[in-house]
């Protein structure tokens, strides 16, 4: 597969913060990307570039092979995009809407009504075509601003937190819809903070803290190449005392990255090496009388992913003073 | 505006302005009637109710619109920021100049319909004589600069500004500095001047009125007045000085010769009033040059909103460098 979106070392400064530090991604067509990371990591500000809204302090990006920069116009043609915070005309119909942001693409009079009767039926609001825009719900809203972002047939589509707001059943249809517009051929680049909401939906994923991306690929992927290995849960018996001896043997150990103790009294492991590895410190916490009441590996969610990234980068900042400042 | 509310509120700008012609009709007579020093000059009384019933018009719509053009553009862009509508339309492949001009004009839209349908109020005007058709277009070409001259300066504003209300407030500030402001420091700077050789102060320079939209409505109320003592062309005068030639009459043997008029400069003999030929000196001296700076403004506010609505803009307002740098090495301490 061919990469449809791909950045060259995309960096918006403002005065006095970077907000994006210099971005490589290449996102391959038909792919659902998602941008993960917490609130004011850049992401929207990466969207927003990518949308032609903002123009990059330095760096690239081409989508569809047209640079962001030298030719905005062609971009604005390949990409439906849906912002954060989006707004409604308040004395505009539903299809009027559609039908406004239709002549904006210029499309002629034909075949905004097909795209109106086609886009309705997707985002199932065929039935509120005549009611006013402000009447409708939060969700509803919602999927017509998906469906305005389609209004051209884009290949592109960029999707910034589109599940924010949204009740649980809403979500689940936003997610039905996006399943279904990738099969459609569409790429989709969307962002979030809510990560489960991502695991289930995207093939790739990139983690992004401080404008910048920490990691990208498949979720296997990424733990692969971190060599974040696996968590191991560990619960061992007696009173604080022995869990925190133990805490601190397993800390002690070859190939751990981190041991905590959670609420509960387990002792969360970051374990680098393999399975056989695994067993090995099993082997070796018996002999040194460790009460081992159970053992047993964590499956690494993007949440597991995200937060042992973001705290990584977080140490890796700490441990060489100055360099967290903004470059 | 959608529907009836628009008809409505057509038919009630219009019996409003056509109230407000009878009533000028009514102060024009009544003071004519008192003054009796025409001989019966009924068609000269006449004609200055008419003049009266124009002036007053124009003046009316000027301060109409002086109030509504920039109170419909001010809110014009940023409230598309405040909805969150104005990405929307960015990423689509509609230029910044298409949105910034067709914001423009669908908010002066409803103001040049309301302009439009005074103009039949206004033609009243032909029944009383004083005012010829030019006259109106006059009028009307300046009501239509200032439309897009103050509507242009909202739509300045309410591209520079994130919000509705600093945009209205500053767009008003500008246009009270137009309008009052630039009359008031004319009479500052006129007063004050110095006194030159021939003992006269002498005038400021007059660009200081060119936008502003009721000089120039006086000016064109001048070239309906017949010599140099009207209300409006002495008043002009003070502006611009004398006009050139005026004390000498065209004489046209064809046409008879009127009666004497009081007041004037000097006795007209042989001057024909009805087409006021003889004063040609006295008109358009000014509201030219206001249609123009109006237009002009409009092209350089509405440019530089064009840069404040495009994302891809080459220059945006900011800091001067040196204030910059400061604060960038104040936060990367």
């Amino acid at each position: 597969m061919t990469a449809i979106i791909e950045t060259e070392g995309l960096v918006k400064r403002y005065v006095g913060t970077v907000a994006v530090g210099g971005v490589d991604l290449a996102i391959d067509e038909g792919e659902i990307f998602g941008l993960v990371g917490p609130n004011g990591a850049g992401k929207t500000t990466m969207l927003r570039m990518l949308a032609t809204l903002l123009v990059p302090t330095s760096g690239d990006a081409r989508i569809a092979g047209e640079s962001i920069r030298r030719n905005p116009m062609a971009v604005r043609r390949v990409i439906g995009y849906m912002p954060d915070a989006f707004g409604v005309y308040d004395d505009m119909k539903v299809w009027e809407y559609l039908d406004f942001f239709g002549r904006c693409y210029g499309l002629g009079p034909g075949q905004r009504r097909r795209m109106i009767g086609d886009l309705l039926e997707l985002v199932d609001l065929a039935d509120k075509r005549d009611a006013y825009v402000v009447s409708l719900s939060r969700g509803m809203q919602q999927r017509l601003c998906l469906a305005h972002a389609l209004v051209h047939d884009p290949k592109v589509l960029l999707l910034d937190e589109p599940a924010s707001g949204l009740d649980p059943r809403a979500r689940v249809e936003l997610r039905e819809l996006l399943r279904e517009l990738r099969s459609l051929g569409k790429t989709i680049v969307i962002s979030s903070h809510i990560l489960p909401e991502l695991e289930e939906l995207c093939t790739s994923v990139a983690i992004v803290d401080r404008g910048r991306v920490l990691a990208s690929g498949t979720i296997s992927d990424i733990s692969q190449k971190l060599r974040i290995g696996e968590v191991l849960r560990v619960r061992v018996l007696g009173d604080e005392e022995a869990i925190e001896s133990a805490r601190s043997w397993f800390e002690a150990q070859a190939d751990i990255a981190s041991a905590t103790t959670d609420l509960s009294g387990q002792i969360e492991i970051g374990f680098r090496g393999d399975e056989s590895g695994a067993a090995a410190l099993l082997a070796a916490a018996i002999r040194a009388k460790l009460a081992i009441a159970s053992y047993s590996p964590a499956a690494t969610d993007l949440q597991e992913l995200f937060l042992q990234v973001t705290d990584r980068d977080a140490a890796a900042q700490d441990a060489v003073p100055g360099s967290g400042a903004a470059a | 505006m959608r529907g009836r509310r628009a008809f409505i509120i057509i038919t009630i700008h219009v019996l409003l302005l056509a109230g407000f012609a009878w009533m000028l009709q009514r102060i024009n007579e009544e003071s004519m009637a008192g003054l009796g020093s025409f001989g019966g000059q009924a068609t000269y009384a006449s004609a200055s109710v008419g003049r009266g019933i124009f002036v007053g018009l124009l003046l009316l719509q000027t301060l109409m619109v002086a109030v509504l053009a920039p109170a419909a553009t001010a809110g014009a862009i940023s409230s598309e920021r405040e909805h969150q509508t104005l990405d929307l339309l960015t990423v689509t492949p509609i230029s910044s100049f298409a949105i910034v001009v067709g914001k423009l004009m669908s908010a002066l839209a409803w103001i040049f319909v309301l302009v439009l349908a005074s103009i039949p109020v206004t033609a009243l005007v032909f029944v009383f004589g004083g005012v010829a058709p030019d006259d109106v277009v006059r009028g009307y070409a300046v009501l239509f600069a200032t439309v897009i001259g103050l509507g242009s300066i909202g739509i300045f504003f309410s591209a520079l500004t994130r919000r509705t209300g600093a945009s209205t407030g500053l767009t008003f500030v500008a246009t009270l500095v137009f309008t009052v402001g630039s009359l008031f420091l004319f009479v500052y700077m006129a007063t004050t001047a110095e006194v030159s050789s021939n003992g006269m102060r002498r005038p400021p320079p007059q660009a200081i009125l060119w936008l502003n939209p009721f000089v120039a409505q006086a000016d064109v109320a001048c070239g309906t007045e017949d010599g140099a003592s009207g209300g409006s062309c002495s008043f002009m005068s003070s502006i611009l000085g004398p006009a050139d030639d005026l004390a000498i009459p065209v004489t046209d043997p064809t046409k008879p010769v009127p009666a004497f008029r009081g007041g004037g400069v000097g006795v007209m003999e042989e001057a024909d009033v009805a087409t006021a030929a003889v004063f040609d000196t006295n008109r358009d001296r000014f509201w030219p040059k206001t249609v123009l700076s109006f237009l002009i403004l409009a092209t350089v506010l509405t440019t530089a909103s064009i840069q404040f609505v495009s994302p891809t803009r080459r220059w945006r307002p900011s800091l001067p460098g040196p204030v910059r740098r400061r604060i960038r090495r104040r936060s990367a301490r």
